[in-house]
């Protein structure tokens, strides 16, 4: 709501509320050189004026904005004098010094404000039916806010649950993806064309050779291997079982240098009885030997 | 000297070797070169034993030394450049024989090699002791072309970061191309293999690990290798690489090695190892007999799968991650190939090629056991089936395929362009049936002594081997780790008290197979079935069959097996009928298998009791059964009988049927869930076979459509395809294989009917794979492919260039299809590119059919070095196509300047399998491309440039003799000793073996008369003089040239030796180290066995030596034929070649005044041509430049 009327207001009620503010800000800017001048200044640079301005404006401001958060402490929707009181010890100001400093000699009479047109409350998005208070609430209670602030209000359409058009749908969509991209692939780079008259017919991106061809003509692409896992949780069983080898191979390394200096040069028969302790001695897993320091001269 | 006569081995080598060390300490990936020696330990079995020879291929030799004494050697390859006298020859009878005469004079295998060390004479006397003699030879290997394969790909980095790896290859024994060896399958030694490479790689080789040390730098590490049992050079491999090691995670004895980054698709790949080991392991009742294997992934791998001694190499194609499907099974079989070779291939060898048919059969029987365990039943006889089919059907195109060569001169091959000796000698295609066959006749075996002694021989031959491999020096034992035909036998009928000796005689030693007619009649009288089975015996590769045979009969009452006696000349069997018929009486019909029917008998005959008959339904003769029954009896055997080679029998049958009734039963078939999924696919495309011939009756919805849509469609929205998730895999390949056959229907204007084409279409759009676990690339591929069967000619008006704007509807709405796969492809590439493969096809298709310009350069793009290996295979497949369509010389270049460059051995022999496949022009039709140019060219390639490869060479010899043929290729000249004689009326004398190649040339020459010309080549001199005591010049020369530099029996060998220098043209590399030491070069040791070997030669009914006879038959038979003239002439004076020629045709054209314009225009060309050749000849031979002789050879 809040958002509504600010952008309503900007663009609607532009000029009254402008009036309205800056005849506020007038009569401050007078109070201001009217303080000024019962402090003995006689002149002061507009700059200065500005600043003491926007100070007071902010001072007052406060005020009223915490008047107005003590009030609704309470409860209540107009704040009362002790609202007013407390707020302004919270700021620390010295009350008791008010009176007095009101009644003082030499202040000034102001003359009040132009009289000016209260900004129109732009009128607020209406919604459906607002709601009434039911019986238990007092009708002195703040009415509800306009319904489609707390009520969902449908802005999208019934989605098409038909299979037939979901699959129409989803495969026009992904062949005019793939048309696309091809094409802008062709049109971007080397092509190959199957007629002589008009080259741009049917553009074929062009044979590239690659250097180790068969990495890319087995390993399955990275959109496949998504889907697989995707679809696929039954098979992680198997994964795990495989990926024990890797593991046990590292674990055999220590032992390696051992196993090495008794093998027996038939070869790597013992290694069926090593693969119940987990250990995997097979002569492609273990450590490359050191040359032997030569002893000759 | 082997004592152990009984054992059947006999080393062909005055030496035995125990043992050998080969040390590489040197591999630079840089310049692709090899550095290092090897140390053979030999033991004389001769007294004097004074030279040894070794083999060894394109390495170079620095220096041997035996006993620490260096030793003068001879380094002589003849097969570098197989004919020398190249100018003149131009037919493949002549380079065939020559070319087995340079292979055999190096055979390790009769005791040759090309490597000749003769050892020092100090070492002579210590022959009585029979010491040790230990030969050390330096050597290194630049830039190897065969042997060994360097693979580096261009990016930046490390070699190890850059994948780059080497590993040995080749085809049989090949291992004499990267070190010096005895390369021989039945040379067994001890190994101890020493590798120093590049701190980051591995080197992987045969036997075990002992361990990996850091040289001084710590830059490099040697890995010392050491293999214990005794095995062939043949059998021992190496590859480097910066290969990611995997321990197998059940067995730690096996280790897999794959490339960087593709860990993961090994740990998958890797994961079933284990069963198959356990599988063989049991059946043979026999451990894994080496203490460790390892399995090595390669790029650009010769073959998927080679096996050696305790190691396979494999390609790294063939690994895949656990969302692929298609390739799974096809993985699991070549593990299991290369295992089951393990034990029969490396670790038993062979005793001599004509053996090789033992240990093929062997590891492709216990694969086949495999199979039938793993893949269950049906796929076992799914594909025993389709092997039988293949072989029998190259047997018939090739005129027979004997399995052993063993020596059976009775069985002469002439009507094949090889010979079958040497394994090296043999076409690709017929070694893939040789394996095919072999393991055929191994499951004949089986069938006749049963499966159990089977495994007991098995098992009996590896245990003897491994008793023999513990046997440490006794190196007269380990010959019984060699097999025999022989000994394989003997074990046999051991073990099963049975003598296979006439089955192997029928299906080994003579090739050919069995062709069966069969039909029959129901004598309902009798209640007999009447059934003629006659045999066709005489067409080129058939043979008569004489023995049992089973015929099962399904019956109303139930199934019986009979076994006929098929003899001479009994052609009509009567059997008799179990049932009476009857149709009234509701039972069950009882099947094969004990399964008891219903079936709904309304379509068959009302007086007969027989639903159907098979004719040796166990594949139990290697045979073609070609059987006539009726419409309604195939259908009852295709739903009914559960034999998947019964159903796939009838589905082929069903084909000649186009009836409602078919219709239904093939329908029907492709419904039922519990149907293998292959019948199910045949009948897929038998059923747009039959739906096609009944176009105008045929009435619903396309073929197949509502079938599919009620299967893989949607319940609520039947025109969009189910989300895949391909669980059931029997489905998935339904689903792949139907849209391909329906797109094969045509409507009455021939087009594919629009509906299909749009179902199609609509298949490709739904196709959503997002919640499945499996990738769906096959799927797309073949719907792609589905794409391209559903293309029809286009209507051309004229010969207008195809354009955007004539572009029918269709065909836009297919190539916006094909457009946008390519294109993504490239952007998330399928596995194995097998969308792009599908794409290039269908591209081609669109220009086959003039949908739009034909064009290679696409196909060129995609063929070239850097693409993945399938694609380029298609988009050659496509070139090589064009080639033929356009009968474009430029694209035939291309073609063959990629199989002399391209770096892939495996691209090379696939460009020269297809182009023979599909090739240009053949032998029978004219062709612009035919020309003088183009058989220099392919002469030089067989000749010269393929003298790395075997395979490639053998290739090269097959497409040359499917664009020429047998004899002189017709667009050369006459060759300037040809005859060309007038054989009116006189056909029938002819040499059969080269009647058939003559056809077009007579034909073409004479028209419709009823004459023929027959154009002899030079060699008639040769055979012409066999009579004669003293050889014509002709005889000399061609006797020298196979011979050699070694054949000198002239009594003047610097006379010889000069003469071979600038005649001959063989790399000859000799190196004297010591000033005192002459070469001995005329021992007459040698010169024997190479005039022995000519004289073989000689007798070969196939070379152009047996020629002579029937030419001299024809010339008889011809009184006016001028021929004794100029047979005196060329016999005394052959130099004046170019005057005979001329003198010939001078004849000629007083015979034959009729087509004397004709002639005429032919004269003038060859005179003409032939003068620019005599010119040139020398020149231009390919040989002149390479004579290499080592300077030391003048000291």
């Amino acid at each position: 709501m809040f958002v509504l009327q600010r952008s309503g207001g900007g663009k609607a009620t532009s000029s009254p509320a402008e009036n309205y503010q800056l005849a506020r800000r007038r009569t401050l800017q007078v109070v201001v050189s009217s303080l000024l001048t019962e402090c003995g200044f006689e002149s002061a640079e507009k700059a200065a004026v500005e600043s003491l301005t926007e100070m007071i404006q902010s001072y007052i401001s406060e005020v009223g904005r915490c008047a107005k958060a003590y009030c609704e402490h309470t409860a209540r929707i107009t704040p009362t004098l002790s609202d007013t009181v407390v707020t302004l010890i919270e700021m620390g100001f010295n009350v008791n010094t008010l009176p007095v400093y009101a009644k003082r000699s030499q202040r000034m009479v102001i003359t009040a404000p132009p009289v000016t047109n209260a900004p129109v409350i732009p009128k607020a998005l209406i919604a459906g039916q607002k709601r009434t208070h039911p019986s238990h609430i007092p009708s002195h209670f703040p009415e509800f806010p306009d319904p489609h602030t707390y009520i969902k209000t449908p802005t999208f359409r019934e989605p098409v649950s038909d299979y037939q058009v979901v699959r129409e749908k989803a495969a026009s969509q992904r062949r005019d993806v793939e048309r696309a991209l091809t094409r802008f692939m062709a049109k971007t780079g080397e092509t190959q064309s199957l007629f002589k008259d008009d080259i741009t017919a049917f553009p074929l991106i062009a044979a590239r050779p690659s250097s180790i061809p068969y990495l890319s003509a087995l390993l399955p692409s990275e959109l496949e291997l998504q889907t697989l896992e995707e679809t696929d949780s039954s098979e992680q069983d198997d994964q795990t079982d495989s990926e024990n080898t890797p593991g046990n191979n590292l674990n055999d390394d220590p032992g390696a240098d051992k196993e090495n200096s008794m093998l027996p040069p038939g070869g790597v028969v013992p290694s069926v009885k090593a693969s119940e302790e987990n250990m995997i001695d097979n002569p492609y897993l273990r450590p490359v030997k050191k040359p032997k320091v030569r002893r000759k001269k | 000297m082997n004592r152990k006569k009984d054992k059947g081995f006999e080393s062909p080598r005055p030496f035995k070797l125990t043992h050998q060390v080969v040390c590489i300490n040197n591999i630079n990936f840089q310049r692709k070169s090899v550095i290092g020696f090897v140390e053979l330990t030999i033991f004389p079995t001769v007294v004097n034993l004074n030279r040894i020879k070794l083999n060894s291929k394109q390495c170079r030799i620095y220096r041997v030394r035996v006993n620490d004494l260096e030793a003068p050697f001879i380094y002589n390859d003849p097969t570098l450049e197989v004919c020398h006298h190249e100018s003149k020859q131009r037919n493949l009878n002549y380079f065939s024989s020559a070319y087995t005469a340079a292979v055999s004079a190096v055979d390790p295998d009769a005791g040759h090699g090309e490597l000749v060390i003769k050892v020092p004479s100090e070492l002579w006397k210590q022959g009585d002791e029979m010491n040790v003699l230990k030969v050390y030879i330096e050597f290194s290997l630049d830039q190897p072309k065969g042997g060994l394969h360097f693979v580096v790909p261009d990016v930046e980095g490390s070699m190890a970061e850059r994948g780059a790896h080497v590993f040995s290859f080749g085809y049989q024994n090949s291992t004499r191309f990267w070190f010096p060896c005895v390369d021989s399958y039945s040379e067994l030694c001890t190994w101890k293999l020493e590798f120093t490479v590049d701190a980051s790689m591995v080197a992987v080789s045969c036997g075990d690990l002992v361990e990996t040390v850091y040289t001084h730098d710590m830059r490099k590490k040697t890995f010392h290798y050491v293999l214990p049992i005794p095995t062939a050079a043949s059998n021992i491999s190496l590859s480097v690489g910066p290969f990611e090691i995997l321990v197998d995670p059940y067995m730690h004895e096996v280790t897999h090695f794959c490339l960087p980054q593709l860990l993961p698709l090994l740990k998958h790949s890797m994961s079933y190892l284990h069963e198959i080991f356990e599988f063989y392991e049991e059946i043979l009742t026999c451990r894994y007999p080496y203490s460790c294997f390892k399995t090595v992934f390669v790029d650009e791998a010769y073959v998927q799968v080679s096996s050696y001694a305790s190691m396979s190499i494999f390609s790294t194609n063939l690994l895949h991650s656990a969302m692929i499907i298609d390739q799974t099974p096809l993985t699991r079989q070549c593990l299991a190939q290369a295992l089951a070779q393990q034990f029969f291939g490396c670790f038993i060898s062979r005793m001599s090629w004509a053996d090789e048919w033992v240990l093929k059969g062997i590891s492709g029987y216990i694969y086949g056991l495999y199979l039938k365990k793993t893949f269950g039943v049906n796929q076992y006889r799914h594909w025993i089936k389709e092997e039988l089919d293949k072989m029998v059907e190259y047997e018939l195109k090739m005129g027979g395929l004997p399995v052993s060569s063993n020596g059976h001169l009775t069985c002469p091959t002439p009507h094949l362009h090889f010979s079958i000796k040497h394994p090296h000698t043999l076409s690709w295609k017929y070694y893939k049936m040789f394996q095919c066959k072999a393991h055929l006749v191994m499951r004949l075996i089986e069938n006749r002594i049963s499966m159990e002694f089977m495994l007991q021989v098995f098992n009996k031959l590896l245990s003897l081997a491994s008793t023999a491999s513990s046997q440490k020096y006794q190196s007269h034992m380990w010959s019984q780790m060699l097999v025999s035909t022989h000994s394989f036998l003997k074990s046999i009928s051991n073990v099963s008290g049975k003598d296979i000796g006439p089955l192997i005689k029928q299906w080994v030693d003579q090739s050919a197979v069995v062709k069966f007619f069969g039909s029959f009649a129901f004598n309902r009288k009798r209640n007999v079935l009447e059934l003629e089975i006659r045999q066709d015996y005489t067409s080129s590769g058939t043979q008569k069959y004489v023995g049992p045979i089973k015929v099962t009969v399904q019956e109303l009452d139930g199934s019986f097996n009979h076994t006929l006696q098929i003899e001479e000349n009994s052609l009509k069997h009567d059997i008799p009928c179990h049932s009476k018929s009857r149709r009234n009486k509701k039972k069950k019909i009882p099947l094969m298998n004990g399964e008891e029917v219903d079936m709904d008998l309304s379509a068959m005959d009302a007086d007969s009791p027989l639903l159907w008959i098979r004719i040796d339904p166990d594949m139990s003769i290697l045979r073609k059964v070609e059987f006539e029954q009726a419409d309604f009896m195939w259908q009852y055997q295709l739903r009914y009988e559960r034999d998947v080679v019964a159903q796939e029998e009838s589905i082929l049958a069903l084909e000649k049927f186009p009836t409602p009734a078919s219709r239904l039963a093939l329908t029907d078939i492709l419904e039922q869930d519990q149907c293998f999924y292959k019948v199910r696919q045949g009948a897929c495309f038998c059923l747009a076979k039959i739906a096609n011939s009944m176009m105008s009756t045929w009435t619903g919805p396309p073929a197949m459509k509502s079938l599919f849509t009620r299967m893989f469609c949607c319940k609520s929205c039947p025109n969009i395809v189910k989300t895949n998730t391909f669980i059931s895999f029997q489905s998935y390949f339904l689903q792949k294989t139907m849209p391909v056959a329906m797109a094969q229907l045509r409507d009455i204007q021939n087009l594919c009917p629009k509906d299909v084409l749009n179902f199609i279409l609509d298949l490709i759009k739904y196709n959503d794979n997002r919640k499945n676990k499996f990738s769906d690339n096959y799927y797309r591929a073949e719907l792609i492919d589905a794409l391209t069967n559903s293309l029809t000619p286009a209507i051309s008006i004229s010969n207008e260039v195809r354009t955007v704007d004539n572009l029918n509807g269709d065909v836009r709405l297919i190539l916006e299809e094909i457009t946008r796969s390519l294109n993504m492809e490239k952007l998330l590439p399928s596995y194995r590119n097998t969308i792009t493969v599908s794409c290039l096809r269908a591209i081609r298709m669109l220009q086959k059919n003039g949908h739009i310009p034909s064009d290679p350069s696409l196909f060129k793009s995609y063929a070239e070095y850097g693409h993945f290996v399938d694609v380029r295979v298609a988009a050659l497949e496509a070139v090589v196509d064009y080639t033929r369509v356009d009968r474009s010389s430029v694209e035939l270049q291309w073609l063959l300047n990629m199989v002399q460059n391209d770096p892939a051995h495996y691209i090379r022999h696939k460009i020269l399998s297809m182009l023979g496949k599909n090739p240009p022009f053949t032998k029978a039709a004219e062709s612009p491309l035919c020309n003088e140019a183009l058989v220099d060219q392919l002469w030089k390639l067989m000749n010269s440039g393929t003298s790395h490869d075997w395979r490639l060479r053998c290739d090269a010899v097959n497409l040359y003799y499917t664009l020429f043929g047998l004899t002189r290729p017709s667009c050369l000249p006459l060759p300037e000793l040809g005859l060309v004689l007038n054989l009116k009326e006189k056909k029938a004398v002819l040499n059969p073996t080269i009647k058939p190649e003559q056809g077009p040339d007579t034909t073409e020459m004479t028209g419709i008369t009823m004459g023929g010309l027959i154009t002899m080549e030079t060699v008639s001199s040769v055979s012409m003089s066999s009579g004669v005591a003293p050889p014509p010049q002709g005889l000399k020369r061609k006797l020298d040239s196979v011979v050699g530099p070694l054949g000198s029996s002239s009594p003047e060998p610097g006379q010889v030796l000069q003469e071979e220098d600038t005649s001959k043209k063989f790399k000859i590399r000799v190196r004297i180290s010591s000033a005192e030491d002459e070469i001995d070069m005329e021992s007459p040791h040698d010169s024997q066995a190479f005039i022995h070997h000519h004289l073989n030669i000689l007798e070969r009914p196939s070379t152009p030596g047996k020629e002579p006879p029937a030419v001299d038959q024809a010339v008889l038979s011809l009184p006016v034929t001028p021929l004794p003239s100029s047979f005196g002439k060329e016999s005394t004076s052959s130099s004046k070649h170019s005057g005979d020629h001329h003198h010939h045709h001078h004849h000629h054209e007083h015979k034959k005044k009729k087509k004397k314009k004709h002639k005429h225009k032919h004269k003038h060309k060859h005179e003409s041509k032939d003068k620019e050749r005599d010119s040139h000849a020398f020149s231009n031979s390919p040989a002149s430049g390479r004579s290499v002789r080592s300077p030391s050879m003048s000291d």
